[in-house]
């Protein structure tokens, strides 16, 4: 029985509205210095969803299905800390209203999936409410690990297997070295996430790390993220993909920290079945084959 | 001697202030997170340093990320680009008022995302002398400077007085460049997706054998080292077989992910440099710095 604080979590409220795509210098060179013109974050996305390849999308850093932000300072952090990937959402305002979604990641904003008849429905500037529920939470057994952004839902999808000696096994779709890991290291591991760096593309390759989707659960090697992101070996770090690639050096899918150890105490277990659209039935397709197998 | 555009770069004046170091306000919880998790205060970026020079080890201070010497920085936000990514280390500073008019200094690094901050030294007596808001000018000269035989590689914050000083030799399609250590891709934090245009960045410490293996544990402010697989033409990223120079310009930070901060020079995805570790080779000595300033 994997012990967690789950009935001493608060459940709250956090807001923003659906959030327009902006373009500020309309070139930007990528990894080669060839300028390009690309679309980027926020809006609505129709087609690039949770459970989509991570790559070849003509665009960069793209936020699946709805972004959304809070105009104000602080509700807008509020938005960014509270918010838990897995959470419900509801469209408060709109054409939509009423229509319920959930929360994929956090990036440059909020990121919510909704059914594609939904989506279509969806205007700039339409309210959404979030039910935060996920801060706090702690795996009461394992104080060397650290728990993040997770819903108590996401956390059980997550199958956990308790191995004793206080280390735990978690199945992920691929594992990443750490020096792989980009953008990001600057920011708090409670803020947004750490892109994965993909100009090289041979070495992504020969990793095989060249066919992730976004909501994959993955492994970082020798990173330590319990307080901030660094470089530590025999840490490890199971993260998501929140994000789609960038052409950009140094940027790439995104990864959101999850769960971090210091210490090897978190055993990784090849299983491309670890995917959030997989485990909680959302995105483009319904993943009954795979939900099958997982139960 | 290695040949460059140098006759036909432009030399242009860039300006910034002596600033203050910054701290949040109420609720007056201004404390870094270290490595553990532990809140701690401490000095950290900007203001006049007196007491930490370059040369020195970028090590064991109680401080975060300090700036030996002084810290610049335009009011307006452009024209603070313009200077962050203008002024190359090596070149002159000339400060245009308050008591220390007139005395002259030299850019030895440069801070990235959060601070954008142009570092100079100045000789003590200098320091004392100097106030906030004291106007500082850089001549700024460096930005477009190529090698005529490597057009692969790209420089980058590095005066032609530094490039001329680095002890570069030809070998076999490849500059050969001496350094005081080599850094590898996985030990690269801060920075990495932000600019190479200018801005810093970090050597991470959190793992203190990785860095002893490397080397890495009696860096100087100053030192010149080398990063392994890591292109910096077009902002800073993982790429195999590239090799980067930089210099050391901040001191080393408790928080994860960050370390001693490194103002990129010479990048080469194609692996043009051959970087050579040679004991001692910091700015201090290939610049004179004590002598000029």
């Amino acid at each position: 029985m994997l012990r967690t604080n789950r009935d001493r979590l608060v459940e709250i409220a956090v807001g923003g509205e659906v959030w327009p795509a902006a373009s500020r210098s309309p070139y930007r060179p990528n990894a080669l210095g060839v300028a390009k013109i690309f679309m980027g974050t926020a809006g609505v996305i129709l087609n690039a969803r949770v459970g989509d390849p991570a790559y070849g999308w003509a665009a960069d850093h793209v936020e699946p299905a709805v972004s959304i932000r809070n105009r104000e300072d602080g509700p807008e952090h509020a938005l960014h800390y509270l918010a838990c990937i897995g959470n419900g959402a509801v469209m408060t305002s709109g054409v939509a209203k009423g229509a319920r979604g959930v929360v994929t990641g956090e990036h440059a904003h909020i990121l919510v999936d909704f059914p594609r008849d939904v989506l279509e429905k969806i205007c700039i500037g339409d309210q959404v409410l979030i039910r935060a529920i996920g801060m706090g939470l702690e795996m009461l057994d394992y104080p060397d690990i650290s728990v993040r952004k997770m819903s108590p839902e996401l956390f059980d999808a997550l199958r956990i297997e308790e191995l004793g000696h206080g280390r735990i096994r978690v199945p992920v779709a691929a594992e990443i070295p750490g020096y792989l890991m980009g953008s990001g290291a600057e920011l708090g591991a409670d803020y947004v996430d750490q892109d994965m760096m993909t100009n090289d593309r041979e070495t992504l390759a020969a990793l095989g790390l060249d066919n992730l989707r976004i909501g994959d659960i993955l492994a970082v090697r020798d990173h330590d993220h319990t307080v901030n992101r660094g470089y530590r070996e025999g840490a490890i770090t199971i993260g998501i993909i929140n994000h789609a690639d960038s052409f950009m050096t140094g940027h790439g899918p995104g990864v959101m920290d999850l769960l971090s150890c210091a210490m090897p105490k978190i055993e990784p277990v090849i299983d491309k079945r670890a995917n959030l659209a997989v485990y909680l039935g959302i995105g483009n397709h319904d993943w009954a084959d795979e939900r099958r197998k997982l139960a | 001697m290695i040949e460059t555009n140098e006759d036909r770069v432009i030399t242009m004046s860039v300006m910034g202030v002596v600033i203050s170091p910054s701290y949040p306000g109420i609720p007056a919880i201004p404390h870094q997170i270290d490595r553990e998790g532990k809140p701690r205060l401490l000095p950290a970026l900007g203001g006049i340093v007196y007491n930490v020079k370059v040369g020195d080890s970028v090590y064991g201070w109680a401080g975060d990320m300090i700036e030996p010497g002084v810290a610049i920085k335009a009011p307006d936000p452009a024209a603070n680009e313009a200077l962050n990514v203008f002024a190359c280390v090596g070149n002159d500073a000339v400060v245009m008022s308050g008591n220390a008019t007139g005395a002259r200094g030299i850019v030895t690094g440069k801070s990235g995302r959060f601070a954008e901050h142009v570092i100079i030294h100045f000789a003590t007596e200098i320091l004392d002398q100097l106030a906030f808001g004291d106007k500082i000018v850089v001549h700024a000269r460096g930005v477009g400077l190529a090698v005529n035989r490597f057009p692969g590689i790209y420089l980058k914050s590095l005066s032609p007085l530094l490039f001329d000083r680095l002890r570069l030799e030809e070998n076999d399609g490849k500059l050969t460049v001496p350094v005081t250590a080599i850094v590898p891709p996985e030990l690269m934090g801060a920075g990495a997706g932000l600019t190479s245009e200018g801005g810093a960045i970090c050597i991470q410490s959190m793992d203190t054998a990785a860095l002893a293996r490397h080397g890495l544990d009696k860096l100087r402010l100053g030192d010149v080292v080398a990063i392994t697989d890591y292109d910096s033409s077009y902002g800073h990223g993982y790429k195999k077989g590239s090799v980067s120079l930089g210099v050391v310009s901040a001191t080393d930070s408790i928080r994860a992910g960050y370390g001693p901060g490194v103002t990129l020079l010479m990048t080469s995805p194609g692996g043009e440099l051959d970087p050579l570790i040679v004991e001692g080779i910091n700015i201090v000595n290939l610049l004179d710095v004590e002598a000029r300033a």
